[in-house]
Order: structure tokens, then C-alpha cells, then sequence
């Protein structure tokens, strides 16, 4: 499994291996690059970690590995979820500053876990919304629908990029 | 060659090269023939695995180094303290090399460098060997074995395979290709088990084979080459060469009902020996094992698990409440607790291995300020986890550097204060209980109280008026944002400063005080706790979330009602036994809401010597802890020192207690006593 | 044409190694992760050698070595077993089942290569 490459900018990103996780949060589909996608779960309490940002709120036991959990619709500046019991966990591995790392977080469903070589990536598309520039990598279309891809560097990176509105 | 067997050799060379310098160094206190050869023995090792493995610059610096050595083994130059120097440089260069990735570039660069020509000239000079010469590698000395003399030997190898062997994956034409190899053969078929073509399986083996074979090959060689064939009826027995073997191909041989090799009686024939290889040099090894770093982790992993899953058998056995249950549960209770002794106890490895380095460091640091010190070692043998002999050594050397550089005044300063000119460093390493203790001493200046006095005011550390005593004066050397401007040398103070040695032993769970006087010295005390992975923790209960504080940090556990609480000029503070113990509520400090009853527990903590309760709603029990590390999310929490999973399967914090205090900014006076 | 192997193993860093040592000797490597999915890869690839370890999830590599001999697909090609000095029966169990050959864990990159000569040529 090749790791995720990275990009120096837009321009670059022609052609990027995945594996890429589809995932949709209010009904938007988002995508990222991972190392791995090691589970889905159900929703579960989250132990708190006190005086945490309010990106990562806590952490979560799973199969006996403490692993954090990060609050994305908080970086993309949405709303939080109308029914969080509903939510999937998913746990897996990307590459912040050049070291593996385990998290977790949360998304509304799963669609798909592709090993895909998106070979055309647009610019985001004026939609009105709000997801902070720094944080999207561009969208490309999939079965007629456009996902928005995320750039999983600065995405999960623990100090939040400075923001730009998209 | 594959990346791992030149990753074994980068890492044995490493080890190597480290051992090696103090061998060298250990050579100044008297050389014996003994030191010599096993600093031969180690330079021919790296010589010949290097040209093994690609690294054929390192392996022809090696040389020159080798070959100077061999003048001394043989006592034909003597060790004094320009050699010794130079085999220092010479050790250093080869420790260069060896940072190459192999054969490239920058090896060859370093390899024609003027640096190292210039070496390797000093080293020809002794040795009286031409530099150019040295670029061949020379042939490396087989140490006394005497070749042995091949002869041929002729042998007849009957060989018929059982039925199953062909679709068992057996090639025949392959074994035989294989004796084809070893010398010269000739092959004859039996066919005697051969039927009659109809009823003939092709799939079945029915063919016998006689081969015949001259060669220089030893038996076991020969034996080898049937070795996955043991069930096939197979005789090897050598043979004189006028032996009738020629015969006529169309006859039936009789098949050998024997399995197995049958000698024939003794013959002229010389047993040949098929290795003529000079014998391994064998180094007697210790007894000990290498074992990867990554798998002493992989130990403690699953050790870990097994302690949490005692503890969840533990719990469920409570609830069952059955006394044969019970018993055997305590039973393995103890077993778990022996085994995780045992494991953690593999990791500790003697403080030696980081003391050790220093002694180079001192005499280059010494050497360069002009002054003269020498570094005494105390306790070497004493235990550390491996976890801390990794990071400790940081500290200490800027520790070292600090004495060696501000601390002992250079001789003739010495001399006329009344000294002895030599000053002395002093490293000791004992056990206390459940901590190390390591102090670094000097008996050079001790500290500059005014000094330190004025910059932490400059500072804004302390208020103008103050009446902090000389003790709690030096303790200021560890702020951040301290150190004073004389410190910025081009020896020491390189960012690295007091304050990052604290960083790293609050992260080894450690503290550091330091003790001076005027004019006769500075002793640095490091404590830290013995082992780290697995601790004895207290659990407690905060409103719905349980914390986990590490018993070696607690020293006494008490009530908390309302009477007790008194508030002395803003503080809380607990009378205990005549003594005024502040306070902490770990609500406030965790920004969450605990239970609201009145009657709290608190925990009492030690924090740089001062007690300090934390306030929390419950006690719920103490037991073995696994740590977990916390991700770069949540690791640099003031409060924080990782996480341990429960035995319900639910995450608790581990309460960092030291940065949890001080990140609560309560002035660390020692705690008042209360006037009697 | 170069020959293909086919390395049944249930550790990653076992497969990886019998990989990264054959490869360059010229031989293509596909993997497995235990008998079931081996015998998968068997059928799909024919391989011409098939290194198998014996303890394994799923189906283990004594089942292996019976259910590939039964097939076309595995008569008559070399299959080796990773043994272990702790089990040495197991060479004797393996035989039955139809294995040509063995080699022991841990096993060094020469001893592999020696063996995949000695079964492949």
C-alpha cells in the first residue's frame, strides 16, 4: 500500500493514489487520503480530555489503543450534527508531519473506501458555503456526484491552519 | 544483499565503533596486551564486513588504522598520548564513514579529504607504511589454520525415489543437476521397477538412479543435496575409481532395498573436507542476547494487555464473590505480578552506558577551555530503564558542560583560592526506593546568587522585593527564559538550555533540584522514577470521569469538609497535623464539574519537594497501571501524562501531578508550618 | 518467462522477506495470507514453487499441502514448508501430506535462495 504523496500545490495534484474514504457529513459527501482505514464503528462515549482544544475533544478505547478523537465538522466551521447518536466512528491512519498517527472522528455515513487515481481535480465550486479555503485540497466527480476533497495534512494537523473563507 | 543483513551490520558496527573509544580511552590508564587485542580484533571486524557489506572506504581507512594497531599488538610501538590521540581522530573518521549509506559520493569525498590524508599520514609515519599502499585492501590475515588438502573423491549414489516423489514436487533431473555441480558424473537408469507401458502412471515415479561422482566435496555436501529426499531408498558409498562402473547400460541393475547410506570399509581415500575456509574467528561472547529494541516493546505491549486483563478478571471475580474463584484469581494476581517484574526488569539496563560517554566529553571540553578536570563515576551499575538511559544523556552532558564551563575555574584561579589545581566532576547513580537518584557535582564555584538574583528580577520571574532564600534562588536557573547572558558560550548554552533539561525530565516523570555554595561548588540532583511503563496508580473519581495519579507521587490520602477549608490570604489550605498543606481543586484546574457533595477526599502529592492536596470526589482504589501514550493532540496538556485503558474497558488520564501543580501557578515556598 | 512463487504466510514481514529476496533474483512473488486464500492464488497463478508456513488462521498449511495436491493446479509443483525447531514432526506431518521440502524459521536470505534454486533450477 503506497503511502499518501504529498502536493506542493493544486497544480500538482493530478494524479494521487489512494486509498480515498467517502464520506458524507449533512449530506455533503467529503473525501480524504488515509494510510488506512482500520474501522467503522458505532457511536461510543468519548472519554473527555480536559483543557483539550475544542478540536479534539477526547480520545476513545479501541481493541485496547487509546486513540483521539478529532471534531472535523468543528474545523470546517458546521453546525454539529442533528442526531450525534446516529453518527459513524471512523478510526484510521494518515501522515501529519511526516509520522503515522491513529485518529478517530465522526461522519454522518460511510459511502466508500476507493483505491482511486483521480486523474482531474477541480476547484471547489462557489457553493455559499463556508469550509475554510486552507482546509480543501478541490473536488472531483464521482458517479455523477461531486465530492469535495479534503487535504488530510491540514485537516488533521493539531494546530489549525490559519484560516482563509473559501 | 538485502537491506537487513547491511542494516545488522550498520547497527554491530555502531557498536563497535562506540566500545572502541573507550578502549582507547581506557588505554591512558595503563594498555595491556589484552586492550590491544581487542581493539585489533575490532578494527579486522569492521575492516572485513565493511568490504563485505559496501562500505569500501570505511573498510580502507580501516586499514591503515588496522595496521598501525598490529605494530602495537606486536610490540613494536608503544601507546602514549599522541597515539592515543590519534586513534581517537581516527575512531572519530570511521565513525564518519559509517554515517554514509554505503559507498557514495560523500564517502569518497571524506575517504580523499585532506583531513584524512593527513591522518592516514601520522599513521604511516608509525607504521612506516607508504599512504598510497594502504589503498589496496590488503589480504587479511587468516588467522593459523592450515589449508587443508582437497582430494577427490569417487562415489556411487544409488538413488530411487518412493512413487509419490514426482507429485510431491520432486525433480529428479534437478538433484542431479545438483551433483552435476559438485564434480564430474556420469548417470545410469534403473528401470528394473518400470511397468509395462499400459498400466504405466506417468505421474508416478518408477525410474532408479546410479550415479557415479569424482569430486572435491566433503559427504555431508553430497548428503545435502538429497536432503528433502529422505524417504527415497538412497546409498552413498565411495568407491575405488577402477570399481567396474562402466557397464553395459541395457542390463538391469538389481535396486538397493536399503535405505540410508551404507560405508564402505576403509579405503586409501583421505576423507575430503569440502570447507577449506580460515576458521570463524569466534569472540567469546557474554551471555547475553541482542534482541531488537522493537520487540522489548512488542513485550511490554502484550505484558500491558495482560495486566488489564487481570484487572478485568479481578473485577468480575469480585462481583462473582466465589472463594475457590477468589483464590485462584490471587494466585494469578501474584503470577502477573512476578512476570511484570521480570519484563520490566529486561529493560533496565546499568547507567554505565550513558556515563560512559562522557568521559570522552570531558577530556575534549577540558582540553579546549585549557582547564583540568577529571571525571570521577560513581553507581554505573545501577539499573535505569531503557526509556531514560535513551534521553537522559542530553541533560547530563549539559549538565557537564555547565560545571566544566562556568563552574570549575581554571587552574591557576584554583590555586591561588587555596584548591588543588585539578578540578573534578563527579557522576553517582544510586537507588532510593522507587527512584533513581543521579547527581552531577563540581567542586568549582557553585553559583552566582546575585547574579541569579538580579536576571530573574530583569526577568520579571520574581517581584523586586522578594525573600526567597539562597536555595529557592538557584531553583530559578530551571525558568524558562532564564539562563543568563554569560551562559551563551560557544561551549554551552546553544538553546539547550536549564529549562529544556527540565522539560525532558518532566517528561521522564523526574524533577531536578540543585544545590550550591559559594566558592565550593554545584551539585545538580536528578530523580527519576525506576520504571515506566507500568506504575502503581491511584484511581479517583471526578464527577463522571475517573483519573489515575501515580502512587510514587502520593503520599497521603485525606478527608475534606468544610471545617477543614481555610482560606489564608486567597489560598486554600488544609491543616494536616500542624502543618499548613495548600490546596488544589482538580474541578477548577480540569474546567469540569465534580459530584457537589460536601464531603471530598484529597489527595496529598509531593511537587519539588513541596505538599500539595488535590481535591477530588472520590477514591476508588489503586492498582497496577499500563501507560498509553497520548497522541500529539493531547500530549503537551499541562496535567497530563498519558492514558490507561480500565478494567471496564473505559479510557482514564493519568494525571501528570508535577505540571499539573505548576501550571496552577501556586507559589512553591515549602509549606508552612504553622507557629507551635 | 520468468517463474512465479507463491509465498503463503499469515506475517506480513515474513512475506515481505521472501519477496524482497527472490525478486531480485529474478522470480515473481505473489502472496497469501493463509491456505484458503493460498489456494486461491495457486489456481489463479500456477505458480512454480509455493513456500507455505504451517501455522496459520483460516486454514492451515498442512490442509494446504492435502487440498493442493488435490487439484491440477497443484500436482507435481514444489511446495516447501517454514518449520520451526520447536516442531519437528511437523516435517514428518507435512511429508505425508504431500510437501517436497522444508526449510526452518528463521530462515537467512542465502538458505532461502539455495532451497528456491535446489526445488526450481
Amino acid at each position: 500500500m503506497t503511502a499518501a504523496t504529498r502536493f506542493a500545490s493544486e497544480a500538482d495534484l493530478l494524479r494521487e493514489e489512494g486509498p480515498l474514504l467517502v464520506f458524507r457529513l449533512d449530506e455533503e459527501a467529503f473525501a480524504i487520503t488515509v494510510t488506512a482505514v482500520h474501522e467503522i464503528l458505532d457511536v461510543q462515549p468519548t472519554t473527555p480530555v480536559p483543557n483539550a482544544d475544542l478540536f479534539a475533544p477526547g480520545v476513545i478505547n479501541v481493541r485496547g489503543v487509546v486513540v483521539p478523537v478529532v471534531d472535523i465538522r468543528h474545523r470546517l466551521m458546521m453546525e454539529q450534527a442533528t442526531d450525534p447518536s446516529r453518527a459513524r466512528i471512523i478510526v484510521v491512519e494518515v501522515v501529519i508531519d511526516e509520522t503515522t498517527q491513529k485518529l478517530a472522528f465522526a461522519a454522518d455515513t460511510v459511502e466508500d473506501v476507493i483505491e482511486a487515481d483521480i486523474t482531474r481535480v477541480e476547484k471547489v465550486p462557489d457553493l455559499g458555503a463556508v469550509w475554510p479555503q486552507s482546509y480543501l485540497r478541490g473536488a472531483f466527480r464521482l458517479k455523477d456526484e461531486l465530492i469535495i476533497l479534503l487535504n488530510t495534512e491540514t485537516l488533521f494537523h493539531p494546530k489549525a491552519a490559519s484560516q482563509a473563507a473559501a | 544483499m538485502i537491506e537487513q543483513a547491511v542494516e545488522a551490520f550498520v547497527q554491530e558496527a555502531t557498536e563497535i565503533l562506540a566500545t572502541l573509544e573507550d578502549q582507547i580511552l581506557s588505554l591512558e590508564h595503563g594498555a595491556t596486551q589484552q586492550k590491544v587485542d581487542e581493539i585489533f580484533r575490532a578494527l579486522h571486524t569492521v575492516k572485513g564486513s565493511g568490504a563485505m557489506f559496501g562500505y569500501t572506504c570505511l573498510s580502507r581507512f580501516t586499514h591503515h588504522f588496522e595496521s598501525a594497531f598490529e605494530l602495537v599488538r606486536a610490540g613494536k610501538l608503544s601507546v602514549d598520548s599522541p597515539l592515543i590521540d590519534l586513534c581517537l581522530a581516527a575512531r572519530d573518521i570511521m565513525s564518519e564513514f559509517l554515517a554514509f549509506d554505503g559507498d557514495n559520493a560523500g564517502s569518497r569525498e571524506l575517504l580523499d579529504s585532506a583531513r584524512v590524508a593527513e591522518l592516514v599520514e601520522k599513521l604511516g609515519r608509525l607504521t612506516g607504511e607508504d599512504a598510497a599502499s594502504g589503498m589496496s585492501v590488503g589480504s587479511t590475515p587468516k588467522t593459523a589454520v592450515e589449508e587443508m588438502r582437497l582430494e577427490r573423491t569417487h562415489y556411487r549414489i544409488s538413488f530411487v525415489p518412493e512413487p509419490h516423489a514426482l507429485k510431491n514436487g520432486m525433480r529428479p533431473d534437478l538433484l542431479i543437476k545438483e551433483l552435476a555441480e559438485l564434480g564430474e558424473i556420469s548417470v545410469r537408469y534403473d528401470a528394473s521397477n518400470v511397468p509395462a507401458l499400459s498400466e504405466l502412471d506417468p505421474t508416478e515415479a518408477c525410474l532408479g538412479y546410479v550415479i557415479t561422482l569424482t569430486t572435491t566435496a566433503s559427504r555431508s555436501t553430497i548428503e545435502d543435496v538429497f536432503i528433502f529426499a529422505d524417504d527415497a531408498a538412497l546409498t552413498l558409498e565411495e568407491t575405488e575409481v577402477t570399481a567396474s562402473l562402466v557397464a553395459d547400460p541395457s542390463s538391469p541393475i538389481p535396486p538397493e532395498p536399503t535405505t540410508g547410506q551404507e560405508e564402505t570399509g576403509a579405503t586409501d581415500a583421505r576423507p575430503a573436507t569440502g570447507s577449506a575456509g580460515p576458521v570463524a574467528r569466534k569472540e567469546v561472547r557474554s551471555e547475553s542476547i541482542r534482541v531488537a529494541s522493537s520487540r522489548l516493546d512488542d513485550m511490554m505491549d502484550s505484558l500491558g494487555e495482560l495486566v488489564i486483563a487481570q484487572a478485568r478478571l479481578d473485577a468480575v471475580a469480585q462481583d462473582i464473590d466465589d472463594p475457590t474463584l477468589e483464590s485462584v484469581v490471587e494466585e494469578v494476581s501474584r503470577l502477573v505480578v512476578g512476570l511484570r517484574d521480570a519484563t520490566l526488569s529486561i529493560r533496565m539496563l546499568p547507567i554505565e552506558t550513558v556515563f560512559g560517554k562522557f568521559k570522552r566529553v570531558v577530556r575534549d571540553l577540558a582540553s579546549d577551555l585549557g582547564k583540568e578536570i577529571q571525571l570521577i563515576t560513581e553507581g554505573g551499575e545501577t539499573e535505569v530503564d531503557k526509556n531514560v538511559i535513551d534521553r537522559i544523556g542530553e541533560p547530563i552532558v549539559h549538565m557537564i558542560r555547565n560545571s566544566i564551563d562556568h563552574g570549575i575555574e581554571a587552574a591557576d584561579a584554583r590555586e591561588a583560592a587555596g584548591k588543588k589545581r585539578m578540578g573534578t566532576v563527579r557522576l553517582s547513580a544510586r537507588q532510593e526506593g522507587g527512584e533513581i537518584l543521579i547527581a552531577i557535582e563540581d567542586n568549582g564555584g557553585g553559583l552566582d546568587t546575585d547574579a541569579i538574583r538580579g536576571r530573574a528580577i530583569e526577568r520579571g520571574l520574581i517581584p523586586e522585593e522578594n525573600t526567597l532564600s539562597e536555595h529557592d534562588l538557584h531553583q530559578l536557573i530551571f525558568e524558562p527564559g532564564f539562563s543568563t547572558a554569560k551562559e551563551v558560550t560557544s561551549v554551552s548554552g546553544r538553546g539547550v538550555g536549564m529549562d529544556a533539561v527540565k522539560t525532558t525530565l518532566d517528561a521522564l516523570g523526574g524533577t531536578i533540584d540543585v544545590f550550591a555554595r559559594q566558592g565550593r561548588g554545584t551539585r545538580v540532583i536528578l530523580r527519576l522514577p525506576v520504571t515506566m511503563a507500568i506504575i502503581d496508580g491511584l484511581r479517583i473519581r471526578l464527577g463522571e470521569s475517573v483519573y489515575v495519579i501515580p502512587l510514587s507521587s502520593v503520599e497521603e490520602c485525606v478527608e475534606l469538609s468544610d471545617h477543614d477549608a481555610a482560606r489564608r490570604s486567597g489560598r486554600s489550605v488544609l491543616e494536616i497535623r500542624n502543618e499548613m498543606v495548600p490546596f488544589l481543586e482538580l474541578e477548577h484546574l480540569f474546567g469540569q464539574s465534580g459530584d457537589g457533595q460536601a464531603k471530598r477526599r484529597v489527595v496529598i502529592v509531593r511537587v519539588d519537594g513541596a505538599r500539595v492536596g488535590l481535591v477530588v470526589d472520590d477514591i476508588l482504589g489503586q492498582g497496577q497501571t499500563v501507560i498509553k501514550s497520548l497522541s500529539s493532540f493531547h500530549s503537551s496538556i499541562p496535567g497530563l501524562g498519558g492514558a490507561t485503558i480500565l478494567g471496564d474497558g473505559r479510557v482514564a488520564l493519568i494525571i501528570d501531578v508535577a505540571t499539573l501543580v505548576r501550571s496552577a501557578d501556586v507559589p512553591r515556598a515549602a509549606s508552612v508550618r504553622r507557629a507551635a | 518467462m520468468s517463474k512465479t512463487i507463491l509465498s503463503i504466510d499469515d506475517s506480513k514481514s515474513v512475506r515481505d522477506m521472501v519477496q524482497f529476496t527472490l525478486e531480485p533474483e529474478g522470480y515473481r512473488v505473489v502472496g497469501a495470507e493463509n491456505g484458503q486464500q493460498g489456494l486461491e492464488q495457486l489456481m489463479a497463478h500456477a505458480p512454480n514453487l509455493v513456500i507455505t508456513d504451517l501455522n496459520m488462521p483460516v486454514m492451515d498449511g498442512i490442509t494446504f499441502i492435502q487440498k493442493a495436491r488435490a487439484v491440477a493446479a497443484g500436482a507435481g509443483v514444489p511446495i516447501v514448508m517454514l518449520t520451526t525447531e520447536t516442531a519437528p514432526e511437523m516435517k514428518q506431518k507435512g511429508k505425508a501430506a504431500g510437501a517436497t521440502g522444508w526449510i526452518n524459521k528463521p530462515f537467512d536470505a542465502d538458505k532461502l535462495i539455495a532451497v528456491t534454486k535446489k526445488l526450481l533450477g
